[in-house]
């Protein structure tokens, strides 16, 4: 079992990481070069950190990026550490790592239907939550959400109402 | 009796035994379905009142919709309606159904249960509490004695503007019957 600290010693020797953070008790965030996450999620794997709890999406508009975020936990060392990388917002497209774990697959369906990010090597990219869905990703920040509201469905009118 | 539908003595009686024995399915989408099982087992005991919850929709006489519906599950609940046999009555719980509740901008929640299904009563509150709930049954069944609760009635006669309504959200909904 690591502490946090002698885990961050370890990263730090052995993977290329652009920032490292200790958020807080039992909590890591490290973040990676688009081409060393994957074989850094693989040397992560088979150092004790086998469980993927999700991956989540963040939309920097104004830095024209998309940042993903790997959520990992080690039952041996019990903390959750989140492998993070930047990605370009106009190509939207990074590698599957399904041959890693086979449960990313939905992970990365999911933000594909929110996000529109396509994943290399991950074929099956039907729509996973949302449902006949043609306009441009709901969670994108670009998005207009009242407008489209406006559009698609009618307000109850109220008497008195203005 | 002021019924704009036909009625007559038979219906009177066929009302009257109608609301002594109701089955409820609940169609638990929201944060509604937790208010229900107080209100069936013995806190509560929505039983005294002949009501019971149903297993199938085909064996169920009301439908209820407890809290928000996302278009994908309107359209779950629009196979179920359109299973159900006549007579059928629908519930909307909270005010999620009634304009949308706290869920007034989201991209993919309804905001009027009663554009795309019949709605006969509305129970307002977010969420109603089990007593609200009992309210609303015992209202209920005064319409169906009265023969107020005729909301299948109307979704036979008004289906194309449902059904407009219901393609306007959806695209196109696969009818089943």
């Amino acid at each position: 079992m690591r502490s946090e600290n002698e885990l961050i010693e370890l990263l730090n020797r052995d993977l290329n990481l652009l920032s490292v953070k200790k958020l807080r008790k039992q909590n890591i965030s490290i973040r990676l070069e688009n081409e060393e996450l994957v074989s850094g999620l693989n040397y992560l794997k088979s150092h004790s950190y086998i469980h993927l709890a999700t991956i989540s999406c963040v939309d920097w508009i104004e830095d024209n990026q998309f940042e993903l975020i790997y959520h990992l936990f080690s039952y041996e060392d019990k903390i959750s550490l989140s492998v993070k990388t930047k990605i370009n917002r106009q190509k939207s497209r990074f590698v599957t790592i399904k041959n890693l774990w086979g449960v990313a697959k939905y992970y990365e369906r999911d933000i594909h239907d929110f996000f529109g990010i396509k994943f290399t090597g991950n074929d099956n990219m039907d729509e996973l939550i949302l449902e006949n869905w043609n306009e441009i990703p709901p969670m994108r920040k670009d998005f207009k959400t009242r407008q489209y509201v406006d559009k698609k469905y009618d307000w109850r009118q109220y008497h008195g109402q203005e | 009796m002021n019924n704009k539908y036909e009625s007559n003595k038979w219906q009177e009686v066929i009302n009257w035994v109608q609301k002594r024995s109701l089955f409820m399915l609940h169609y638990c989408t929201g944060c509604g379905a937790i208010e229900l099982p107080p209100t069936m087992t013995s806190r509560y005991d929505m039983s005294r009142f002949g009501i019971g919850p149903a297993a199938t929709p085909r064996q169920a006489d009301i439908l209820l919709i407890t809290g928000y519906l996302s278009t994908k599950t309107l359209r779950r609940v629009i196979y179920t309606y359109e299973q159900m046999q006549d007579p059928k009555f629908v519930m909307g719980f909270g005010s999620c159904t009634i304009n949308g509740g706290m869920y007034w901008d989201s991209y993919n929640t309804i905001k009027q249960l009663d554009k795309y299904i019949p709605v006969d009563l509305y129970i307002a509150g977010c969420m109603p509490r089990p007593e609200a709930i009992l309210e609303g049954f015992l209202k209920l069944k005064e319409k169906i004695e009265t023969g107020n609760a005729d909301g299948y009635k109307k979704y036979n006669k008004e289906y194309e503007t449902y059904k407009k309504n219901q393609e306007k959200v959806l695209g196109e909904v696969k009818r089943r019957q």
